[in-house]
C-alpha cells in the first residue's frame, strides 16, 4: 500500500447563514495515509489559500477527541466511516486512494450553520444553563471513598460524563432531536449525591430542549452509533424516567 | 398547559399499549373461527350482549385510536421541522432493526386506511354470510370476504404492516416510558419482534385457513 492516497472532496460550501450554500468539487492530492482527517483538510486549505480562494471553515481544537469541537458528516456518516472517534481522530488510512468523499455539516435547525462546516452550538449551552450543572459547592476534589457512591452508578454516570456535546447525536438522529445529549446529561448529575438534590432539572433541560425546536426522539438509535463516545441510549430512557418521576412529584 | 416532547410521546406510547391489548384480545375472539361457526357466533354475540361495557370499550379503543394518531402527526411534523436542510448523503448505522423503525410511519398509514376498510367490511356491516345456501351470520361473512384471494391478499398485507409496527412499536413503549434498562432491553426488544412476528403469522392464518378449507 502506498502511504499517499488522492481523493476528490466534494465539500458543502456556505458564506453565511443567509447564504443558500453549495458543493464544491476539490481535488486532494497526494494526502499521507498517516494524517488524521483534519490535518487533510489543513493540506487542502494550504493549497486553496495560496490559490487565492477561502479556505473551507470547519471547526476544531484539541484535535485528540475530547473538546468536542470538530465534526463533519463524511459519507453521511456523523464523523466519518469509523465507530467511536471524533473527526480529528480519523485517519486517512479509513480511505482508498480515488475515493470521492462528500464532506457536509451537521444539519439542524437548531444549530444553523455559522460557515462551511462550523455550525453553531449555543443550544446546547442554553440546555446546559437551564440546569446541567450542579450548585453545590464541592470544594476540591474530595477523598476518594468519604461519600460512598455504588459500583454501579459511578460506572454509568462516568460513561455519560463521557459526553463532549459535539452534536453528532442531533446530527445523525433522523429527527435532530438532542435526546441523546440531554438524556448524558441528566444522567451524568442524578446517578451521584452531589447532583442528585437538584433532580428537578430534567424539567427545565428537556422543557428548553423543546423550545430550542430540537426534534423528539423516535428511538431509531442513530444517536448511539454516531456517539464518539459511545453514550447508551439507555440514557435517554433514565431521562424519561427521571422526567415522569420529577413531573408526578411536583 | 404546554406538552412536552416526551409527555406526548409518553401518550402515544401508552395509547399504543392499550392498541396493542386490544389486538390481542381481537385475535383471540378470531381464533374461534378454527372451531366453528357457532363458537365464532356466539363470541360475537357475546360481546353485543356486553351492551354499555361494549361501547365503554368501543370509545376507549377510538379514543386511543384518535390520541395515538393526534399526537405522531404533531410529533412527525415537529421532528420534520427540526432538520430544515437535508442531508446530500445519509447513510442509516443500523441495519438489523431499522427496516420496521423507518417503516413506522408508512406501516402506520396503512394500518389507519386498512382499518377503514375493515369497519365497512365487518363491523357496520350486515352480518349475513351465505356459504352454499345457507347463513352463518358474521362467520359467513368473515369466510365470503377473506375467502376472495384479493380481499385475503390485502387482508394480509395489511396484518405484515400491523406486526412490523409493532416491531418496532412495542419496545419503544418501554423506553419512552423510561422502564427500559441495559438490564431488561434485551428482553424487552425480543419479546417486541416476536410480539410483532406472532401477531402477524397469527391474523394471516385466518385467511389461508379460509382459502384451503372453504
Amino acid at each position: 500500500m502506498s502511504d499517499t492516497i488522492t481523493l476528490t472532496l466534494k465539500v458543502w460550501r456556505q458564506r453565511s447563514a443567509d447564504d443558500a450554500g453549495h458543493f464544491e468539487i476539490y481535488k486532494a492530492k497526494d494526502i499521507n495515509v498517516n494524517m488524521s482527517f483534519l490535518e487533510m483538510l489543513d493540506v487542502v486549505n494550504d493549497t486553496l489559500t495560496l490559490n487565492n480562494q477561502m479556505p473551507i471553515a470547519f471547526d476544531h481544537d484539541c484535535r485528540e477527541g475530547i473538546c468536542g469541537s470538530c465534526g463533519a458528516m463524511v459519507n453521511g456518516v456523523a464523523h466519518g466511516p469509523v465507530s467511536a472517534v471524533t473527526l480529528c481522530q480519523l485517519h486517512m488510512r479509513s480511505f482508498s486512494d480515488g475515493d470521492t468523499i462528500v464532506i457536509e455539516p451537521f444539519r439542524a435547525k437548531s444549530l444553523p450553520i455559522i460557515q462551511d462546516l462550523v455550525i453553531d452550538r449555543t443550544a446546547f449551552d442554553r440546555i446546559i444553563a437551564k440546569g446541567g450543572y450542579i450548585s453545590v459547592k464541592t470544594g476540591s476534589a474530595p477523598e476518594a471513598n468519604d461519600t460512598p457512591i455504588k459500583k454501579t452508578n459511578s460506572d454509568s454516570a462516568f460513561d455519560a460524563a463521557a459526553c463532549i456535546g459535539c452534536s453528532a447525536c442531533v446530527a445523525a438522529c433522523p429527527n435532530a432531536s438532542a435526546s441523546l445529549f440531554v438524556a448524558a446529561k441528566v444522567s451524568h448529575l442524578a446517578l451521584l449525591p452531589q447532583g442528585s438534590t437538584e433532580r428537578k432539572r430534567v424539567l427545565n433541560m428537556v422543557d428548553q430542549m423543546d423550545a430550542e425546536g430540537f426534534g423528539g426522539c423516535s428511538n431509531a438509535y442513530q444517536c448511539e452509533a454516531a456517539c464518539p463516545k459511545q453514550i447508551k441510549v439507555e440514557n435517554i430512557a433514565r431521562m424519561n424516567r427521571e422526567y415522569t418521576k420529577q413531573k408526578l412529584s411536583r | 398547559m404546554k406538552i412536552s416532547t416526551i409527555q406526548k410521546k409518553q401518550i402515544v406510547g401508552i395509547t399504543g399499549l392499550a392498541m396493542v391489548g386490544f389486538v390481542l384480545a381481537h385475535l383471540s375472539g378470531n381464533f374461534l373461527i378454527f372451531k366453528g361457526p357457532e363458537a365464532f357466533n356466539a363470541y360475537a354475540k357475546f360481546l353485543h350482549d356486553l351492551g354499555g361495557l361494549l361501547w365503554v370499550m368501543r370509545i376507549g379503543i377510538l379514543g386511543s385510536f384518535l390520541l395515538h394518531i393526534f399526537f405522531t402527526i404533531q410529533l412527525v411534523i415537529a421532528n420534520k421541522k427540526a432538520r430544515n436542510a437535508r442531508y446530500y448523503k445519509y447513510k442509516n448505522h443500523r441495519s438489523s432493526s431499522s427496516l420496521a423503525t423507518q417503516l413506522m410511519p408508512l406501516t402506520g398509514t396503512i394500518i389507519f386506511i386498512y382499518i377503514i376498510f375493515h369497519l365497512l367490511d365487518f363491523t357496520l356491516a350486515e352480518k349475513v354470510g351465505v356459504i352454499e345456501g345457507i347463513d352463518y351470520g358474521l362467520f359467513g361473512l368473515v369466510v365470503n370476504v377473506l375467502g376472495n384471494p384479493i380481499h385475503a391478499a390485502f387482508y394480509i398485507i395489511a396484518m405484515i404492516c400491523v406486526g412490523l409496527h409493532m416491531f418496532h412499536a412495542f419496545q419503544s413503549v418501554f423506553q419512552t416510558l423510561g422502564i427500559m434498562s441495559e438490564r431488561n432491553q434485551h428482553q424487552i426488544t425480543m419479546a417486541s419482534q416476536l410480539l410483532g412476528i406472532a401477531i402477524t403469522l397469527g391474523f394471516s392464518s385466518i385467511p389461508v385457513y379460509i382459502l384451503f378449507n372453504f
